[in-house]
């Protein structure tokens, strides 16, 4: 027996979601769905979950993770409900629930408290700079230890707790009973969805919007390949440093027409933006763009001098590393890859 | 007896003609007695045939016509106007129905139809030849009405009336005016306060000097009929004092100490047994329990000056030409037990929280606990498919959702959930669901077959529902508050009131009107007319307009200060009558009564009442009452009539034969089909041409073609680009 909990439309409505309360169960949002099937009712049944308040049926289900927010359930409602903003604020308010440290939360639900996490990492930055004299070969080489050590820490300590939490509620929780095989042998799922984002393929709207998404994450894992392990600001292997000026340049060219994009709110997906959209795409963009500049600095000697660009080259990279990897949008990425692993083992071979 | 008779007998363009050998029967009535003219013709009902019918009348002078076509229903009036035309009355027209009850049932047996039809109209000219020119009888009406109810509905139709001119008695059985839209203080969908309307229409009635209101009253008897009702009323005293000034009934209020259950909140408060409904409440006097204060010896006495509970009924009698009952309803009363009703303290019905709301300005507070979760439950005592009332009341849904925007708006942080079975908002009432559902009410969709349970927790109720609109989850429901939405009930005292006024009443036990689409506020007593939710539930403005529509009938009734009646009414045969009483004990309309006439005891018939329902005349054992145009001489003469021998010389017609035009059996088809199908003769042709043709014109053409497709005789095969008709052709 299910209780009826009606705070929990004002709970996800901090995420972002708004008006789904005035859906009245037509069912448009599922027969246009692209990615619905025959059984699924899909969004129309987390719709209703999350009027009706079912917490924990929504906290077991993946189902948000399915959707890649092509916006046709808000086009078409009658009601205008907003099923696909729904679904956005729902991986808004799942990403939170898998967090242990509470810190997504706070991010996704209080601006003020996000905005300040900005400023103090920028703050700690300066200030690290400031107690090394503002010395650059020193900055730098921390820079490059901070992102090792970054992507080792975070995913230990943040990350993989996370998607532990996640298991529990998916699997655990729900005492589905899963064979240790089907979990080896869903892997091949879980490996092709994290780099091909294969499910929108069945988006109706979505073949180029595929494309660059995929673009787009080959690019960033190559250029952190690139800069962590062949050290790209260090290096003076010419093959490398083109390498990474060739990834950095898709990067922030992709990234900008996303920005773009979604300041003409011309899709039904950007109609509504919420500030950890923009800070994705805009830290992405920044990031390469600074890196950008950074290595065009080191090759034309400027760098020394211009010690400032650096800086906020690494101010960018820590919020980057520190705050919207393991506590924004970033993770998205990582629990819509498991999400599509759970969902294959899930079921019944 | 008539002696010059003209017979008019009708092909109906085939319909009749294919089967039924009009023109030989024609001919072979010509020589029947008293007949003048008898012809038979292509469509009666023609203009050109009414021009020549009336022509034939004037020329031949013709004192009776007989018209052997289809159904008197379609076209009885059409031809009692020719004969009004023609200066004949129309009483001396008798129609015979040889379509539907000839051509169309027999088209099998051709002769055996025209052979019926015969016998039909030669009954027909038997009955015409005995038939009596008869007049519509005139009654005089009085210019006044009697209103039963002083709701909304009986107000308004009050006002209309009496701005028309008629004297208007307004009665209410309830010491205040206004009925049920008084408890709430939020109507939908203009939000107004009912209070505040009430008293509006309070002002309006006391401008006319021609509304006479009687509160605390009820009807005791009626007699007399349509123009003449006499009417007794039986008023209840307040038990003060006539002439005590208002300053002493303030004091003896002010004083009063007794408490009793306050009914205008349905018991959630108490008021003092010198009471108004509410403080505004109208008329602007107040009523004395007198149950209550009767022991109160002490406080009687010091307030002698102004209470006298002495006070008896008064009977008074009225005379009015029409009655409009406007009683309104009842809100259907939960069982005990019914979703924890009256069982948990907890769970009020629609109309109690509407008064609750109204009693608690700024927070919600219920058995001293404040209420944030709110659950409602609709249909409550409606809409049972195995139960008594199977209908839906219309406007419980818009009226719950009403409250529930109402509770939003009102009070802060409150939760409504509204578990019901289908939402009908329907109109613009739609908006407020939609707001409703906007501002996170959570509709939870349940069935008849599985409602919901309503228990008790130890601080709020628990109610367990399937919710249909999530596959059948069964889901559970902590609320503070349980709010059954009851629709509405006949009022307890229909039958009382239908008895005395002797409305019909449906097994739903709303009063009947006599159609609902086309008399909706008349009853089948003549001059007794319904408005309101009397009839059947509705909102306050579909309410209004019945009992506004009924009040416009009714002064078009009353208008002329006299009304004519059809003339088809039971008479009594004076010298044959005995007065056994038989008659009127039969008469369901208590139309019969005895008089004294000369030395003797006679039945006599009300004229305004009887409705020619015929059943007096068969009991009466002395044969002295009888039905004007039906009487024994034109029923016996019908009867010989048929049973005459028909001698007609029917000839062997084509329709008979097995010929067949391209495989098709042509008998089964009426004349111009067949000539459609000839003038196609295999080949394929547009409407236009097939008009040309044949010379018909192009619209009968495409009216039978149109037919003869859906048939399934003719298929289409291609279109005639250049003028865009289709090609019809004979389907194999
Ligand atoms: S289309 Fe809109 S109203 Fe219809 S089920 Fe989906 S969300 Fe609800
Ligand atoms: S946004 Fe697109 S993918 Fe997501 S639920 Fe709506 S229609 Fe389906
Ligand atoms: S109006 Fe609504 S609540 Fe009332 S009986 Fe009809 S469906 Fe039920
Ligand atoms: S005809 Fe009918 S209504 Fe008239 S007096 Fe006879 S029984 Fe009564």
């Amino acid at each position: 027996m299910a209780k009826v909990n009606p705070e929990f439309a004002t709970e996800i409505k901090k995420y972002g979601a708004h008006d789904f309360n005035a859906c009245f169960n037509c069912g448009n949002c599922t027969a246009t769905c692209s990615l619905s099937d025959n059984n699924s009712s899909f969004p129309r049944k987390l719709v209703r979950y999350s009027v009706l308040g079912l917490e924990s049926e929504i906290e077991a289900s993946i189902d948000p993770w399915l959707c890649y927010y092509c916006g046709e359930c808000s086009t078409t409602c009658p009601r205008e409900a907003s099923p696909g903003e729904l679904m956005m604020s729902l991986r808004r308010w799942l990403t939170a629930k898998y967090d242990w440290t509470g810190l997504s939360g706070l991010m996704y639900k209080y601006l003020p408290f996000t905005i300040f996490a900005f400023l103090a990492t920028a703050l700690a930055v300066i200030l690290f700079a400031f107690s090394k004299s503002f010395e650059v070969d020193t900055i730098m080489h921390f820079g490059h230890q901070f992102e090792m050590w970054a992507i080792i820490i975070v995913f230990t300590a943040i990350l993989i707790p996370n998607l532990a939490r996640m298991w529990w509620f998916v699997i655990l929780k729900p005492k589905i009973k899963v064979k240790f095989l089907t979990y080896v042998k869903g892997m091949q799922e879980l490996f092709t969805h994290m780099f091909t984002q294969k499910r929108t393929l069945g988006c109706d709207d979505s073949q180029s919007r595929w494309l660059i998404h995929l673009i787009i994450v080959l690019g960033y894992l190559s250029l952190l390949f690139t800069t962590v392990v062949l050290d790209w600001f260090g290096t003076n292997s010419l093959f490398i440093i083109l390498l990474g000026y060739a990834e950095s340049i898709v990067l922030f060219t992709l990234t900008f027409i996303f920005v773009r994009g979604r300041i003409k709110k011309n899709k039904e997906l950007n109609k509504f933006s919420q500030p950890s959209d923009w800070l994705f795409v805009i830290w992405l963009f920044l990031m390469a763009f600074s890196a950008f500049l950074v290595r065009i600095f080191i090759d034309l000697d400027f760098i020394e001098t211009n010690l400032w660009l650096y800086l906020f080259h690494l101010t960018v990279l820590v919020q980057w590393a520190v705050l919207i990897v393991p506590f924004g949008k970033w993770t998205h990425f990582l629990y819509r890859s498991f999400a599509m692993y759970f969902e294959k083992i899930k079921q019944p071979a | 007896m008539k002696e010059r008779i003209g017979v008019y007998i009708c092909h109906c363009g085939g319909n009749i003609s294919d089967y039924v050998d009009v023109e030989e029967i024609g001919k072979m009535l010509k020589t029947d007695d008293g007949v003048v003219i008898s012809k038979d013709v292509m469509f009666a009902c023609a203009d050109s045939n009414q021009k020549d019918m009336i022509s034939d009348i004037k020329e031949y002078k013709l004192d009776a016509i007989v018209v052997a076509s289809c159904s008197p229903k379609l076209h009885l009036h059409t031809f009692k106007n020719v004969a009004e035309r023609a200066g004949l009355n129309p009483t001396n027209y008798v129609q015979v129905n040889i379509r539907e009850q000839c051509s169309w049932p027999h088209s099998d047996k051709p002769r055996e139809a025209s052979v019926k039809a015969a016998g039909l109209i030669r009954a027909g000219i038997k009955r015409v030849a005995y038939s009596e020119s008869l007049d519509n009888i005139e009654i005089n009406v009085k210019k006044a009405v009697l209103v039963v109810g002083a709701g909304v509905s009986g107000m308004k139709a009050a006002i209309d009336l009496a701005r028309l001119g008629n004297e208007v008695y307004l009665i209410e059985t309830d010491y205040f005016v206004g009925g049920h839209i008084t408890q709430t203080e939020n109507l939908f969908t203009t939000g107004q306060n009912g209070k505040e309307i009430v008293s509006r229409l309070y002002a309006e009635i006391k401008s006319y000097n021609n509304i006479t209101l009687f509160t605390g009253t009820s009807v005791e008897k009626v007699s007399g009929s349509l123009g003449n009702f006499a009417i007794d009323i039986r008023i209840k005293p307040r038990y003060i004092n006539g002439k005590a000034d208002l300053q002493a009934v303030q004091n003896a209020m002010n004083d009063c100490t007794v408490l009793v259950n306050d009914d205008f909140n349905f018991g959630f408060t108490k008021r003092k047994a010198i009471y108004k409904n509410y403080p505004e409440a109208l008329p602007d006097v107040t009523v004395v329990n007198a149950e209550a204060l009767k022991n109160e010896k002490e406080f009687l006495a010091k307030h002698a000056s102004c209470l006298d509970l002495t006070q008896q009924d008064e009977i008074l009698s009225l005379t009015a030409g029409s009655v409009l009952v406007t009683t309104g309803f009842d809100s259907y009363q939960p069982k005990e037990g019914e979703y924890g009703y009256k069982t948990f303290s907890n769970v009020v019905t629609l109309p109690e929280l509407n008064r609750l709301i109204e009693l608690n300005p700024d927070k919600l507070i219920f058995n001293n606990k404040p209420v944030k979760k709110i659950a409602f439950i609709y249909c409550v005592g409606n809409r049972q498919t195995k139960g008594e009332n199977k209908y839906c009341s219309r406007q419980c849904c818009s009226s719950a959702i009403n409250s529930s925007l109402q509770l939003a708006d009102k009070y802060k942080g409150i939760n409504a959930y509204h578990l019901f079975r289908d939402i009908r908002t329907y109109g613009k009432q739609e908006l407020m669901y939609e707001k409703s559902s906007k501002q996170g009410d959570i509709y939870i969709r349940f069935d008849e077959k599985e409602p919901p349970v309503v228990e008790q927790n130890e601080k709020t109720l628990n109610i367990k529902v399937k919710d249909y609109l999530t596959s059948k989850k069964e889901l559970e429901i902590e609320a503070d508050l349980v709010v059954l939405v009851t629709g509405m009930v006949a009022r307890e005292d229909s039958k009382q009131i239908s008895e005395k006024f002797k409305i019909p009443i449906g097994t739903d036990k709303f009063f009947n009107e006599i159609h609902p689409k086309l008399k909706p506020v008349e009853t089948v007593i003549k001059g007794v007319y319904i408005g309101g939710s009397c009839q059947g539930p509705k909102n306050i403005s579909e309410s209004v307009q019945s009992s506004l529509s009924a009040a416009s009938k009714i002064n078009a009734l009353l208008k002329g200060g006299t009304v004519s009646l059809d003339p088809v009414i039971a008479r009594v045969n004076n010298d044959a009558c005995v007065w056994c009483g038989k008659c009127a004990e039969v008469c369901e309309y208590t139309a019969i009564k005895e008089i004294e006439s000369g030395d003797k005891h006679i039945a006599a018939v009300n004229k305004a009442i009887c409705t020619g329902c015929g059943i007096c005349a068969p009991v009466c054992p002395t044969n002295a009452i009888e039905i004007a145009q039906f009487t024994d001489n034109e029923i016996e003469s019908m009867i010989d009539g048929f049973m005459e021998k028909i001698d007609l010389k029917v000839r062997e017609k084509e329709s008979e034969s097995t010929e067949e035009v391209s495989g098709v059996k042509m008998k089964e088809y009426p004349q111009l089909w067949k000539n459609i199908l000839e003038t196609m003769n295999g080949n394929k042709l547009t409407i236009p041409e097939i008009s040309e043709k044949l010379e018909v014109d192009k619209d009968i053409i495409t009216y039978h073609v149109m037919t003869m497709h859906k048939y399934n005789v003719v298929v289409t095969e291609g279109m005639d680009k250049k003028e865009l008709y289709y090609y019809y052709k004979l389907k194999n």
